[in-house]
């Protein structure tokens, strides 16, 4: 396709500056999100044994509601029946404690609700590990540490530069589309090489790409979205929110195991897993279930809703129900689906795993073209060494990237071995140590030295995973399938070995003016 | 004017699409509103389809800026667009759809 050539230069230089800006950004981003299409089995992986006696059957559940209420009076204003027990979900019964702001993103004290032997009230705070949670959150403030009102508009505008790097990447390769698609020039010519690869992940994961860009800018600028709709057109925001106010439990509900059979008879295909009992408008009882149908995609991450009169168990509200939702509602929730990969079950949720991989190894791929290109283009001005901030971008092209993956490794390690007292704090602290720890190491041993050093440390914290799960025993497998985070961890490591060799040997035989060239014998600079 | 195009005058396009682009969402979505009959709540399905419009809308045209020859031919085109657009969202029946 033939395009006007300096519409292509112009788009050229557009693509290296917005790629370069919000690159490392969206490698973290990518990389996080990856790792989160497993959210629901890592957490079940990093969850220590459940202390609590086990859960109750559903029969006995309204005992154990009614002796909670009686101990626990504020868990009446909404408490959650878990329906599948696994050490993610390790009680039947839960609730939080938390207010205001903290409750709106999901903070505050959980508290888990069992029986004894005996019958006597057991209660436990927190329990299932939180590690699963930092990633996404990591995931969604594209590794930035900031309360989330300041980290979400800066991930808004890194999602809008990565629209512009799209649309001007797309521009620069469609002239030479044809003869570039299928080539791949594994050879003398590394450059060629990264770009080869760049633009082939770039191409063929375009429409994953366009829908990730698309969702993050809604993802970060709903509210002023809505805002600025509200202030320009009227009408209020909701049709008024449920207040929350305390009452008595709600009286003449059906047993959960009268609910979970009408929830089932009226929507087969559909599995329940969590009935979310609350107080709707003037204290009335409201109930919700959530629950999951691979047939269709779902609204929140991992679980789609429907709304149930408790008296009845007949379902009300279908807007958020998979496979029950009108037109609108449900290309509302596709937008989503198509974010979370939550359709189609796991062939979906590896699909994703592995398109999130080659994104970050896209934005890796351009850091480094980036990085290559100003040493050609110094060396033609005249410049033997290269210049500092070339240096710099390097490093950190090194130090991010590899100190992003260490850390979430290590932190997931972690939860293993510190068991019960792992929390959120803590797995923060543990990233941001070791994410920091890796750049500023990239930064003081430059590009070259660091690389090898740094993909090796990223190997080694990948194999701390499996390693962690056979110190703490096959206690925490509450599943045998969870052997699947150990294995996928060990592969990845056995990939990081490789590069780590490759390049050590690239330092040692590159191209001398290369930032990745440190070869022991050259003539020191001046 | 065959000037060639530079990434040289990128502050100004890219302003022009970032504000203007903002404002020509803005406009989609209230376009949308109206021919979609959205009632009071912004929230129902259709409300949120209309907030959605706003991404694709702002994104292309931050994106697209660009090919404008220059800053005040970026400011001006995207004005006319936004003059068009909400022509049509505020002029016939107030801005109650």
């Amino acid at each position: 396709m033939k395009l006007p050539t300096d519409l292509v230069r112009m788009y050229k230089e557009i693509h290296g500056w917005v790629g370069i800006i919000s690159g490392l950004a969206l490698f973290v981003a990518f990389y996080a999100g990856a790792v989160t299409m497993f959210e629901t089995p890592l957490q079940r992986w990093a969850s220590p044994p459940p202390a609590l006696a086990s859960a109750p059957s559903l029969q006995r559940t309204p005992e154990l509601v009614a002796k909670a209420l009686a101990a626990h009076p504020e868990a009446a204003k909404g408490y959650e029946i878990h329906l599948k027990i696994d050490s993610a979900n390790p009680a039947r019964m839960s609730w939080t404690s938390a207010r205001g702001e903290e409750a709106e993103h999901g903070g505050g004290v959980k508290h888990y609700a069992s029986l004894a032997p005996d019958g006597t009230l057991q209660v436990a705070t927190g329990g299932p590990s939180e590690v699963a949670q930092f990633i996404d959150v990591l995931h969604q403030q594209v590794g930035l540490p900031f309360p989330h009102e300041i980290a979400m508009p800066i991930m808004g505008a890194i999602a809008l530069l990565y629209t512009i790097a799209l649309v001007s990447g797309l521009v620069v390769l469609l002239p030479s589309l044809v003869s570039d698609l299928f080539a791949l020039r594994i050879g003398k010519n590394v450059k060629r090489m990264w770009l080869d690869v760049h633009n082939v992940l770039g191409l063929f994961s375009l429409p994953f790409h366009i829908i990730m860009a698309l969702t993050a800018v809604v993802f970060a600028f709903h509210d002023q979205f809505y805002g600025a709709q509200g202030m320009v057109f009227g009408g209020q925001e909701r049709a008024g929110r449920a207040a929350m106010s305390a009452a008595a439990p709600p009286r003449q509900s059906l047993s959960p195991v009268q609910l979970v059979q009408r929830v089932k008879a009226q929507a087969p295909g559909f599995t329940p897993e969590v009935l979310v009992y609350g107080q709707g408008r003037g204290g009335l009882p409201s109930l919700r279930v959530q629950g999951s149908d691979a047939r269709h995609g779902m609204r929140a991450p991992t679980y789609g809703m429907a709304g149930i009169d408790p008296e009845t168990g007949a379902i009300t509200a279908t807007d958020y129900m998979p496979g029950m939702q009108d037109g609108w509602s449900a290309t509302i929730t596709s937008f989503f689906a198509l974010h979370f990969g939550n359709f189609g079950g796991n062939a979906i949720r590896w699909s994703y795993f592995l398109l999130g991989l080659a994104g970050a190894f896209l934005f890796y791929t351009g850091n480094l073209l980036w990085v290559e290109s100003r040493r050609k283009k110094e060396r033609k001005a005249g410049a033997v060494e290269q210049t500092r901030a070339t240096k710099i971008l390097g490093a950190l092209t090194v130090g991010v990237p590899l100190g992003c993956i260490a850390g979430i490794s290590l932190t997931l390690a972690a939860a293993k071995l510190l068991g019960a007292s792992a929390s959120y704090g803590l797995h923060s602290a543990i990233y941001y140590a070791v994410f920091l720890g890796a750049t500023a190491w990239a930064l003081s041993r430059g590009a070259a030295r660091s690389g090898a050093e740094l993909t090796l440390f990223a190997a080694l914290s990948m194999l701390a995973i499996p390693v962690s799960s056979l110190l703490a025993g096959s206690r925490w497998f509450d599943t045998a399938s969870l052997v699947l985070v150990d294995t996928a961890a060990l592969a990845l490591a056995a990939m990081l070995f490789l590069a780590a060799r490759t390049a050590k040997k690239r330092a040692r035989q590159g191209p001398r003016d290369s930032v990745w060239s440190h070869r022991e014998e050259g003539p020191q600079p001046v | 004017m065959n000037k060639p195009l530079s990434s040289k005058d990128w502050f100004g396009k890219s302003s022009a699409g970032l504000i203007l682009g903002f404002t020509l969402a803005l406009g989609a979505a209230g376009l949308f509103q109206r021919l979609a009959g959205v009632g009071d709540t912004f929230f129902s399905t259709k409300g949120q389809f209309a907030m959605w419009l706003m991404s694709p809308v702002w994104a292309m045209t931050l994106s697209f800026c660009f090919m404008f020859r220059s800053t005040a031919r970026a400011w001006c085109w995207l004005a006319v667009a936004n003059l068009a657009i909400w022509a049509i969202v505020l002029l016939p029946g107030g801005s109650h759809p």
